[in-house]
């Protein structure tokens, strides 16, 4: 783990890997005088009061993330898979449309991180055979409850907006509620699974 | 009840936003110019989270009941109809059936409208053509009209997350010349100058950003990030803006000059 320098109030922990981001995002949870605790890729913001002592900031052990979340029963996401690009991820893939649904709701995903909007999950754990580069030409609309993937990730997009990634499907779920705590359906380190309706 | 029959250039209502979900993509939203609500809210006695109105211009509203308002964060050119004038920090009690109009912005970037007993606060974007106002605060509010303080055009920044993703005198760059403020909104302010280098290719995998983040784009450009900014970003974070000045990159129009001086 490195402690990057980020102003009076914030700092910038970077670490080798995914697992090691989410085991400190999880243990480093709660933590009196931290206001913000930002998972990302590779790297967990820490924003805090003043005062705040930043030697409390002890990695992880190794194989802490398995304790932590074992045992999570994953979030159940229903899914009409009639996305637009469905048919060009199949063939793109190699695969057939049945192939690409069967995979894409084979695996249990753990959500990284969360942004660029509220509600945004990126999900880890995507099945190496449907891994396609973002689109080269974003679309300026993607509907609400879009089910699509990009990378190594895939993902529900919470509102209406421009998108880059392929489209699968559609679900029902809100991802946001403004009302709830959290107000994300998929908060960082949650589990995952897409179930086919 | 305020009658809202202009919301105006970027007019909606704003508390102090919601600390603690950027971890859900969400940062903290609210008034832009937290100083300046602040400051609303002290001089009208409401409690320092009550919500008020942020413009840039062009908005107008009417009051059904006598209503105490006052103006804070940008100097406006201010039209009062059937009723008193109303100075900028200075609270005034509007009576029934008076139009306040809050026109072109004079100094700053955005302006606050406090109103005693707060605004009562429904979704992000407020489009409906009126405002609640909630319940009298109770205590009293200032008698003296505060003294708008004058732009320094200074703003002091630490290094960044990723000062070594820069050539070696990036950070000197930064605060050895004046930038122009290029165009600025809720979610950042964009300026234009001589370009920093970077040091470095490529892209970052995204990581978490503060408020106050000086983030570098390829082309060189900084852009200080403010209340609405994407929780992640992936260009790199040359410098942070003291919370401290946070208020004068908010204020800062287009057309303005900001000048970086390294803590």
């Amino acid at each position: 783990m490195r402690l990057l320098p980020y102003g009076p109030r914030a700092v910038l922990a970077e670490f080798e890997s995914l697992d090691d981001v989410l085991a400190a995002d999880a243990s480093w949870q709660g933590m009196p005088g931290v206001t913000e605790l930002v998972p990302a890729a590779r790297t967990v913001l820490v924003v805090h009061d003043d005062g705040f002592d930043r030697a409390l900031l002890v990695p992880p052990l190794p194989g802490a993330l398995a304790a932590t979340h074992g045992a999570a029963e994953p979030v159940l996401v229903p899914v009409r898979y009639d996305g637009e690009d469905l048919a060009e991820v199949a063939s793109a893939t190699g695969l057939t449309i049945d192939e690409v649904v069967e995979l894409h709701t084979a695996t249990t995903y753990r959500v990284a991180f969360c942004g660029f909007m509220p509600g945004f999950s990126y999900l880890v754990g995507l099945d190496t055979r449907l891994r396609l580069p973002r689109r080269s030409t974003p679309r300026t609309r993607v509907a609400a409850g879009s089910v699509a993937l990009a990378d190594e990730f895939t993902g529900v997009y919470p509102r209406e907006s421009p998108g880059g990634w392929h489209l699968l499907g559609t679900t029902a779920l809100p991802m946001w509620d403004e009302g709830r705590t959290p107000a994300a359906t998929l908060p960082p380190g949650a589990h995952v699974r897409f179930v086919r309706t | 009840m305020i009658t809202v029959s202009s919301w105006g250039i970027a007019g909606r209502v704003v508390g102090p936003g919601v600390v603690g979900r950027a971890r859900l993509g969400a940062s903290r939203g609210g008034a832009v110019d937290q100083g300046s609500l602040a400051l609303a809210n002290r001089l009208v006695g409401n409690a320092p989270d009550a919500a008020a109105i942020e413009t840039s211009g062009g908005t107008v509203v009417s009051f059904t009941r006598p209503t105490m308002v006052v103006l804070t964060g940008a100097a406006a050119e201010v039209v009062v109809v059937d009723g008193p004038p109303l100075g900028w920090g200075a609270p005034v009690v509007l009576p029934a059936g008076a139009t306040l109009r809050i026109g072109r912005l004079t100094s700053g970037a955005r302006s606050y409208l406090g109103v005693r007993g707060g605004v009562v606060e429904r979704g992000v974007v407020e489009r409906e053509g009126a405002v609640h106002l909630g319940a009298d605060p109770g205590t009293p509010a200032a008698t003296v009209a505060a003294a708008r303080p004058e732009p320094s055009g200074v703003v002091r920044v630490w290094p960044g997350p990723r000062a070594d993703w820069f050539a070696d005198d990036a950070l000197s760059g930064l605060c050895a010349t004046s930038w122009s403020v290029a165009s600025t909104s809720r979610v950042g302010v964009r300026l234009s100058g001589e370009p920093l280098r970077r040091g470095r290719d490529g892209e970052l995998p995204s990581e978490g950003m503060v408020e106050g983040a000086v983030q570098v784009p390829p082309d060189g450009q900084p852009i200080v990030m403010l209340a609405d900014h994407p929780t992640t970003g992936g260009y790199p974070v040359l410098a942070v803006v003291d919370p401290r000045d946070l208020g004068e990159v908010a204020q800062a129009a287009p057309g303005t000059m900001l000048r970086f001086v390294r803590l």
